[in-house]
Order: C-alpha cells, then structure tokens, then sequence
C-alpha cells in the first residue's frame, strides 16, 4: 500500500501536507519529497495531517525528523496535526513527543501559526 | 511445550513493498479470527513491533540476486502472539543492543522500538541465517 501525499495552501502561508496510508520505510520518501517541495514552493509553516495515517515506522518517524530540520534551517515551524493512537505510542516511547508538539485536529494546528 | 495453536499464518516474500503488506494483512486476519477492536492496544503494540523487524529483515537481509526470501511465519498460542521471521542477510549482533538514538537522529530505533514493546524479542545466527522471534502476550 503505497503512501499517497496531497499538499494544499491554508491561511497564512502555511502549508498542510497529507499523507494517506502506512508512513513506513517504503512510504517515508513520499513525504520527505512533499516536504522539500512545500519548503521550496512556499513559507516554510508546514502542518502535517496526519489523520490518513494508519501506521507509522521508525524510518516513517525519521522522514518527518528530517522534515523537520530541513524546516527550521529555514527558521520555519513543523506541526503535526491529528495523529492516531498508534503514531501517537510511537512518538511517546521514542520521546519524540518532545520534539513535535501534535495538535488534535489540522484546524487546532493551524491556529496562531 | 507448544499448546495449541488457534490461528497460524505463514508466508515468504522478497519485495519490500510487498512484504510489508502480507505482515500487516497477516495482522489483520488474526485481528478479524480474534475479534479484536481495530484499537486493541496489545495487538497494535505487536504489529508495531513486527514493522519495524520486518522492515530491518526486508532492507537489510536479503543482500544480493540468490538471496533466499525472508520466511515468515505468525502464530497465537492461548493468549500469546508470536512471530518468527528468517533472513540470509549478515549478522547483526552488534546492532541488537543499541539504546535509542537521540531525538535529532533520522534512523537507528527500531530494534530498540522492538525490544520496549515486545514481552520476549529473540535473534540467533543460524549457519548463514538470521533468526527473529517476536513474542507478546495481549
């Protein structure tokens, strides 16, 4: 099941990046490429939806880690939004819910971005 | 002892893609045998487990054109999950002990991932064989 990214603008130059399917080792390049894309298109605010997430892996979790960094070399911000209980766990036990602030829903996320 | 096996599923692949599927699907067959919630925390922990040797055993152990396919095989046993996964790759007992990486790394925690959530997590060289075994209890 490859992993599916739709990218669209939302108010303030952020940009929301969704992918849909297993954010694995095999899907993990779709988003690095949607990511770098957003970064090079536009202000470098980015939300990932994550609500079409149905699982995620350690690779999935180090695209989004390199997305990050990419970001804030930019001095922009990365947000995640909306992430399942599974993707959820995995932040928690890799501490990686330190370094992401997640947000219930993309609108929450958006807020004051 | 062995006791009886409930449910049993095995398979063999070579293709990442493709054998990240049949371990997920084979997952949601035992989820649908069991009648677990599509939430179950356990079986979620598993899976996430599985995914995460599975992708080590599919990137990393099937190294050259006469690789053998990973062999795999998923099984319940009363309460207790357990998993066995076979690949010809190198061995890698020097990477089984690997604490988890900082936040700033993009790789390395998945065999500590593994370790945290499973109850027993097994590797053994085998001749020219790796040798995975996962095991939780839900």
């Amino acid at each position: 099941m490859a992993l599916e990214v739709e990218t669209r603008p939302a108010a303030n130059g952020v940009t929301v990046v969704a992918p849909t399917g297993r954010l694995d080792v095999a899907g993990a390049p779709a988003l690095r490429d949607a990511i770098g894309d957003a970064v090079r298109n536009g202000p470098p605010k980015v939300v990932i939806d994550m609500e079409g997430v149905s699982f995620v892996d350690s690779t999935g979790l180090g695209s989004v880690i390199a997305a990050l960094k990419q970001i804030r070399s930019s001095q922009g911000e990365l947000r995640l939004a909306a992430p399942n209980q599974q993707v959820r766990v995995v932040l928690e036990l890799t501490t990686l819910d330190r370094v992401f602030p997640y947000y219930a829903t993309v609108e929450e996320a958006l807020t004051g971005f | 002892m062995q006791g009886r096996r409930q449910f049993e599923f095995s398979a063999s692949f070579s293709d990442l893609a493709e054998g990240l599927d049949v371990l997920h699907a084979s997952v949601e067959r035992l989820r649908r045998a069991t009648g677990r919630a599509a939430d179950d925390r356990p079986l979620m922990l598993f899976e996430t487990a599985l995914g995460e040797i599975g992708s080590n055993v599919l990137t990393h152990g099937s190294p050259g054109a006469n690789a053998r396919p990973v062999e795999y095989a998923l099984w319940l046993s009363g309460e207790t999950v357990e998993a066995s996964l076979t690949d010809t790759g190198p061995a890698v007992h020097e990477h089984l002990e690997n604490p988890m990486p900082g936040v700033d790394s993009e790789r390395g925690r998945g065999l500590a991932l593994a370790r945290t959530l499973l109850d027993d997590f097994g590797y053994e060289r085998d001749g020219e064989v790796n040798r995975w075994r996962l095991v939780k209890k839900l």
